[in-house]
C-alpha cells in the first residue's frame, strides 16, 4: 500500500515539475525560432533575436534602468531591514509585537493595493513619478524580507560574542560594526540577492509609480499588449537565466550559514 | 624595512586602527557621551529611527489612503478645504459594474486557493515523506527556480502555452481530440491557469514545513491499529497539517486578489477582476483617486475578513479533532 502511494505521490511531484517548467521551456524555445510567428512548428533555429535585443536601445535602456533601481532599492532595504532586525532581536520590550506586525505589513498587502497606496502617498509627499518613487516603493516593499532573513541569522549569534567585544573596550556601535555585521554577512548577501530579484522583476509598483521611462517588466507589459514578439522571448530568457543563477548562488550562501553558524 | 607583521594581526599594535581612531576622535566621543551614555539612551537611539520608518513608510501609505478615501477630491486644490464624504464608498454599492468584478475576484481567489491546495498537497507530501533527507533540498530547489522569475515573464510563458498555436492546442490536435484550436486565452480559464502558476509555491512551502514537522510514526501507529490509507490521511495526516493548509490558503488567497498584470494580459472582458477596476480610477486625471482609494480599501478589508473567518474555521476544526 505504501508502495502505491509512493508511486502516486512521485508521479504528482514529477507532473508538477513538468507543469512548472514546460511554459518556461516553450518560451525559451520560441526565442530561438527563426520566424516572427510565435507558435509551433519550429522549422529553423536562430540567435538573431538576441542580436535584435542588443541593438534595441529602448530594451537595453529598460534593462539598465531596472538594474539601477534594483541596486538602489536593495541598498536602502538592507540598511533599514537590518536596523529593524537588530531592534527586534532585543526581545522582551514593550510594543515589540506591534513593531513586528508593522515590519511585516508591506509584505502582506496585495500587490495592486500596495501600489495604489504608494502612489497616493507619493503624490501627497510631492514625489514625482519616476525613478525615485519606484526605488522608494521597492525599498519599503522589500524591508520585511530583509528583516526576516537577517533576524533569523541574528537569533543564532551567541550573545557572548558581543559581550566579549564590549569587555575589550568596543562601544555598542563598534561592537556592531566589527562583530555583529561580519556575522550577518551571508544573510545580508542572501537577502540582498532576493531583494535585487524582487525589485528587478516587480511590475505593479513600477507601473503605478513610474514616469515616462519604463522598467523592463513595464516595457514587456506594454509590448505584450500590442502582441507577442520573439525579442520578448529572448530578453525574458536572459532574465530567466540570470535569475536562476543569482537565486541558486544566494540559496547556497544562505545554506552555508545555516550549517556553519551554530 | 623588514616586514614584521604577524599574518592576520594588526600591523602596528601601538597605532590605533580605524576603529580605535574613531573611538578616540573628539566629535565621536562627544556624540557618544550624549547618545550612548546609558543603556536607556542606547535603546532609544536603536529604536527611534526604525519606529519612525515603520510609522511613516509602512503605516503611512495605508493611513493616507484611508484619509483620501473619505475626501471629495484628491489632490486637494490649493486654498480649498477638503470636505469629507462617504460617496466614494457609496459608488461601489450603487453600480453592478463595480461589485461584479469584486465578487468575481473574491470567488476566483478562494477557488484558486482550493485548486492550488489540491495540486500541491501531494507534491509537499512526496517531498516530506518519500524523498531522503540528502536529496530533499535538490528536489525542492528544482521547484523554487521558476518561482524566482517575475510575474510578467511567467505570464508571458502562459500566453505561449495556451495560445491558439500554443503547445496545449498543438498536443490536443496531434492526439486527434480536436479539429479547431480551443480558444483558451482571454477567458477566466487562462487567468486561473496564470494565477495558479504564479502562486503555487506560496501553498507548497507552508504545506511542506507542516508535513515535515509531523512524525511518520503517527500514521504508522494508525496503520498498526488497522486504519487504511484514506482513513490515515483524513483522520491523522490532514488534521495535523491543518495549520499549513490554513497559512498556505491565506497566502494564496491574499496574493491572488492583488494581481493586476496577469488578468490584464490573460483575461478578457468576461473575466475583469477588481484590480483592473481599481486601476481604472488612476489612469484618468486626478479627481477619481478618492474612489480608487475607497475601492482598494474595500478589497483589502474583504480579503482580510475572508481570511480571518477562514482561519477561525480552521482553528475550530483543529480544536474539535483533538
Amino acid at each position: 500500500m505504501t508502495r502505491t502511494t509512493r508511486i502516486l505521490m512521485g508521479a504528482a511531484y514529477w507532473a508538477f515539475v513538468v507543469y512548472v517548467f514546460v511554459p518556461l521551456i516553450l518560451m525559451v524555445m520560441m526565442g530561438f525560432k527563426d520566424s516572427r510567428f510565435i507558435g509551433f512548428p519550429i522549422n529553423e533555429w536562430t540567435l538573431r533575436w538576441y542580436g535584435e535585443v542588443l541593438r534595441d536601445a529602448e530594451m537595453m535602456g529598460a534593462i539598465g534602468y531596472s538594474a539601477v533601481i534594483a541596486v538602489l532599492a536593495t541598498a536602502a532595504s538592507l540598511f533599514v531591514g537590518t536596523w529593524i532586525a537588530v531592534l527586534l532581536a532585543r526581545g522582551g520590550f514593550w510594543g515589540r509585537p506591534v513593531i513586528l506586525g508593522l515590519t511585516l505589513l508591506p509584505a502582506l498587502i496585495p500587490g495592486i493595493i500596495s501600489a495604489i497606496a504608494f502612489r497616493i502617498y507619493a503624490r501627497q509627499l510631492g514625489i514625482e513619478p519616476g525613478m525615485g518613487a519606484i526605488v522608494w516603493a521597492h525599498a519599503v516593499h522589500n524591508v520585511p524580507f530583509v528583516a526576516l532573513v537577517v533576524g533569523a541569522r541574528l537569533s543564532t549569534l551567541p550573545g557572548s560574542h558581543v559581550e566579549a567585544a564590549r569587555d575589550l573596550g568596543a562601544d555598542p556601535l563598534v561592537a556592531f560594526m566589527r562583530v555583529t555585521l561580519p556575522y550577518l554577512g551571508p544573510a545580508l548577501m542572501g537577502a540582498g540577492v532576493f531583494c535585487l530579484l524582487l525589485s528587478f522583476d516587480d511590475f505593479v509598483r513600477s507601473y503605478f509609480l513610474g514616469g515616462y521611462e519604463p522598467t523592463l517588466p513595464v516595457l514587456i507589459f506594454a509590448l505584450l499588449r500590442s502582441g507577442m514578439s520573439p525579442e520578448i522571448n529572448a530578453v525574458s530568457t536572459v532574465v530567466l537565466v540570470l535569475t536562476a543563477v543569482l537565486g541558486l548562488w544566494a540559496e547556497r550562501s544562505m545554506r552555508r550559514m545555516d550549517g556553519g553558524g551554530r | 624595512m623588514a616586514d614584521t607583521t604577524i599574518p592576520g594581526g594588526r600591523a602596528d599594535p601601538d597605532r590605533p586602527g580605524l576603529w580605535g581612531a574613531l573611538l578616540a576622535s573628539g566629535p565621536y566621543r562627544a556624540a557618544s557621551a550624549l547618545l550612548l551614555a546609558s543603556p536607556r539612551r542606547q535603546f532609544w537611539l536603536l529604536a527611534i529611527p526604525p519606529i519612525l520608518w515603520l510609522l511613516t513608510q509602512h503605516l503611512g501609505p495605508m493611513l493616507q489612503m484611508l484619509y483620501v478615501s473619505f475626501v471629495d477630491a484628491f489632490p486637494v486644490p490649493p486654498g480649498v478645504e477638503p470636505s469629507f464624504t462617504l460617496e466614494n464608498y457609496g459608488r461601489f454599492f450603487a453600480e453592478p459594474v463595480f461589485w461584479t468584478p469584486f465578487l468575481r475576484t473574491l470567488a476566483f481567489s478562494a477557488g484558486l486557493a482550493a485548486v492550488t491546495l489540491m495540486l500541491t498537497y501531494p507534491v509537499a507530501y512526496f517531498l516530506a515523506r518519500h524523498v531522503g533527507r540528502r536529496h530533499r533540498l535538490a528536489f525542492l530547489l528544482v521547484l523554487l527556480i521558476p518561482f524566482w522569475v517575475g510575474e510578467i515573464v511567467r505570464t508571458y510563458a502562459i500566453m505561449i502555452l495556451l495560445g491558439n498555436n500554443g503547445a496545449v492546442n498543438l498536443v490536443l490536435r496531434w492526439l486527434g481530440l480536436i479539429e479547431m484550436p480551443i480558444p483558451f486565452m482571454y477567458t477566466g480559464f487562462s487567468v486561473s491557469v496564470g494565477i495558479v502558476y504564479l502562486t503555487s509555491l506560496y501553498m507548497l512551502l507552508p504545506l511542506y514545513s507542516a508535513l515535515e514537522k509531523l512524525p511518520p510514526s503517527y500514521a504508522e501507529a494508525a496503520a498498526d491499529l488497522g486504519a487504511g490509507p484514506l482513513t490515515r490521511f483524513f483522520k491523522v495526516t490532514l488534521p495535523l497539517t491543518l495549520e499549513g493548509v490554513a497559512s498556505g490558503c491565506t497566502l494564496v488567497f491574499l496574493i491572488s486578489t492583488g494581481y493586476y498584470a496577469t488578468p490584464v494580459l490573460l483575461g478578457g472582458p468576461s473575466s475583469t477582476v477588481f484590480a483592473e477596476t481599481i486601476a481604472g480610477f488612476f489612469h484618468n486625471a486626478g479627481d477619481e483617486w478618492p474612489t480608487g482609494a475607497a475601492f482598494a480599501l474595500l478589497m483589502f478589508l474583504a480579503a482580510l475578513v475572508v481570511s480571518g473567518v477562514f482561519n477561525r474555521l480552521m482553528r475550530m476544526l483543529q480544536g474539535t479533532r483533538r
